[in-house]
């Protein structure tokens, strides 16, 4: 009863919501040319599947999103971990990527826009941007505070500088790597809708401002459902398991946010 | 808490500090802006046109804020025209510390 | 995060070379102009827009947008947030529609927003006030729940009120959760309210940096990027992180 329960108390909510939502147009407070009723909505959800041009947009931003983490995270990582090494450069390299992690990502659109133009270069650039320099950051502190007594353990032990780095370093920071990952990851979803809504003409966020423009409300809340459930569904079926299941396995270090 | 006292207190009182020296200049400095024509003409009628100089030739952003306060009738080198402002608009912009002078057209 | 001279020394010699380095490129890289200014170009834009008033306006409203949000989440979104966690089972009905709306960042309302009120400054202050205030009201159910039960029991055992517990047992207890909340929704909102302003034009950094681009003064973009970093280090450090270290330091062996 108590499996069954749970997701049907998940979905009780919004069963309310939609329900609400019903109401209030049904009965006039809101015109509908604010705010369709969800039968609407649905209607132009199914004719944006039919037509594809739902599944364009959506595999445009998705891809976007993919191509921004292959990009970065095994670079960031490399550079956290080679950084972190050296001794010396470490505690100067934090404040400064620290610093571009404070420029949030969509603040770099303007100058990939003079260097790039519009298109999916200039998006990339921002992904990669917002993605990397938070996993560089978290990898650098995650490595830096991987406690020396392990590192000392494995090269009493006969371990080349190799193993301290494959086997007691990176999973180490594991923790600190996989958060910074999945905050990356949010940050970038975020900054992905707001680049595609100034600078390109696919993807959701070109989706729903183009509807905008021709007040098609519809449109619009179709569009803000999927990002909703895109970034629901990533976040807890992929992310944060990962995240969990890291901390677990390799938690003896304690996770730090930036 | 103590951590407190020093980072964060310290800051909000340089801001409020630097803040409250800040208006207070812009405040002092304003009426030297107006010309004295303009300021005898000024209670006069209820509203006059007037000529703004600035030490820049003004951008967009300049021209927006003069809409605010009057119409913008013409732009001379790096003098505004503006039509029809209020006594209370006139001292509002001599306040901006990037305008040079205010003076009756 | 303590200074010791060596890396302040160190931090200001790889600044100089990097310095050195963006001149040295940007005189002799085969690029029209306006690709790469170099460094002497956005400190000389710095003077010139402090000059004409136009930067100081511009950060004076990207900063009261924020902080104008920063207010309503506190004042609202923690209330909330503290209400809601209290009751369980209104714990357990809003948890998910929170989580959903959260996931929803404001920039994405903001095309409803801008059919509803067109180009406006409410666009732009419902996009960053929503952005602000789910993540808080999140964080603060979140913390309420947390609360060991314990902690709870043992207070009404002591034949405590509804009120005392709340006052001396939750709000506390959820202070470090509410605290994050509020960093983590600063940080979005932050993003947010540049994304926004460039979106909808009403002046602010985020629109200084947009329109700068359209008229290829690019070392105004740069220097708008710069401020807008440091804008949010300086709150972060001087304002946000100071507060969740204090709050944690005093109450959060509760989380622990």
């Amino acid at each position: 009863m108590n499996r069954l329960g749970a997701p049907l108390r998940g979905v009780l909510p919004f069963v309310a919501l939609v329900a609400a939502w019903t109401l209030v147009t049904q009965t006039g407070l809101v015109s509908a040319l604010f705010l369709p009723p969800p039968v609407d909505v649905a209607r132009t959800a199914w004719e944006l599947a039919r037509d594809g041009s739902l599944w364009i947009n959506i595999l445009a931003s998705l891809g976007r999103v993919l191509l921004g983490v292959a990009a970065s995270v095994p670079l960031g990582v490399g550079l956290g971990v080679a950084v972190a090494l050296n001794r010396r450069l470490a505690p100067v390299v934090e404040p400064i990527v620290s610093f571009f992690n404070a420029l949030s990502g969509i603040a770099w659109l303007p100058l990939a826009i003079t260097w790039f133009g519009l298109g999916w270069t200039s998006v990339t650039f921002i992904m990669f941007n917002t993605i990397f320099f938070l996993v560089f950051f978290n990898t650098l502190v995650g490595v830096r505070t991987v406690p020396r007594i392990f590192e000392n353990a494995v090269r009493t032990m006969g371990g080349s500088r190799r193993h301290v780095i494959f086997q007691v370093l990176i999973p180490g920071a594991l923790p600190s790597i996989v958060t910074g990952l999945r905050m990356s990851i949010g940050f970038g979803w975020r900054a992905l809708i707001a680049a595609e809504m100034i600078a390109t003409s696919t993807g959701l966020g070109f989706l729903i401002y183009n509807a905008a423009n021709f007040h098609q409300s519809d449109t619009i809340l179709v569009g803000i459902l999927t990002i909703g459930l895109l970034w629901l569904t990533t976040d807890r079926l992929v992310l944060q398991p990962l995240e969990r299941r890291t901390i677990e396995r390799w938690g003896l270090v304690s996770t730090v946010e930036p | 808490m103590r951590l407190l006292r020093h980072r964060t207190v310290g800051f909000l009182l340089a801001v409020a500090l630097l803040w409250g020296a800040w208006e207070a200049f812009i405040r002092l400095s304003a009426p030297g802006r107006i010309d004295p024509a303009l300021a005898q003409a000024l209670g006069r009628g209820p509203a006059v046109n007037v000529a703004v100089t600035l030490g820049f030739a003004p951008e967009d952003f300049h021209i927006r804020v003069f809409q605010t306060h009057g119409v913008v009738s013409g732009v001379r080198g790096t003098t505004v025209l503006l039509d029809r402002v209020r006594e209370e608009d006139v001292q509002r912009i001599a306040r901006y510390y990037w305008v040079r002078r205010i003076a009756a057209r | 995060m303590t200074l010791r001279w060596e890396v302040v020394a160190t931090w200001l010699a790889l600044l100089a070379a990097a310095t050195a380095a963006w001149g040295v490129a940007a005189a002799t890289l085969p690029l029209p102009d306006y690709y790469l200014p170099p460094p002497t170009a956005v400190l000389a834009t710095l003077g010139d827009l402090i000059a004409k008033g136009i930067l100081p306006t511009y950060v004076a409203e990207s900063l009261r947008r924020i902080l104008q949000a920063a207010v309503l989440g506190l004042a609202v979104g923690v209330p909330a947030g503290l209400l809601l966690g209290m009751s369980r089972r209104a714990a357990e009905f809003f948890y998910p529609l929170l989580n959903f709306f959260q996931s929803v960042s404001g920039i994405a309302w903001l095309p409803l927003m801008l059919v509803w009120f067109g180009f406006g400054e409410r666009t732009i202050l419902i996009a960053v006030n929503y952005t602000v205030l789910f993540p808080v009201i999140f964080n603060a159910l979140l913390g309420v729940r947390s609360v060991p039960r314990l902690y709870v029991d043992a207070l009404r055992t002591l034949g405590a009120s509804r009120w005392r517990i709340a006052r001396d047992v939750l709000v506390p207890g959820a202070l470090p959760s509410i605290v994050t909340g509020m960093r983590l929704g600063l940080a979005y909102g932050w993003r947010a309210l540049i994304a926004a302003e460039m979106l909808v034009g009403a002046h602010g950094l985020g629109f200084m940096i947009f329109n700068a681009q359209n008229f290829h003064l690019t070392a105004r973009i740069m220097l708008g990027m710069g401020i807008i970093g440091v804008l949010w280090v300086v709150l972060d450090y001087f304002l946000l992180r100071p507060l969740e270290e204090a709050t944690i330091a005093r109450w959060g062996i509760v989380q622990r």
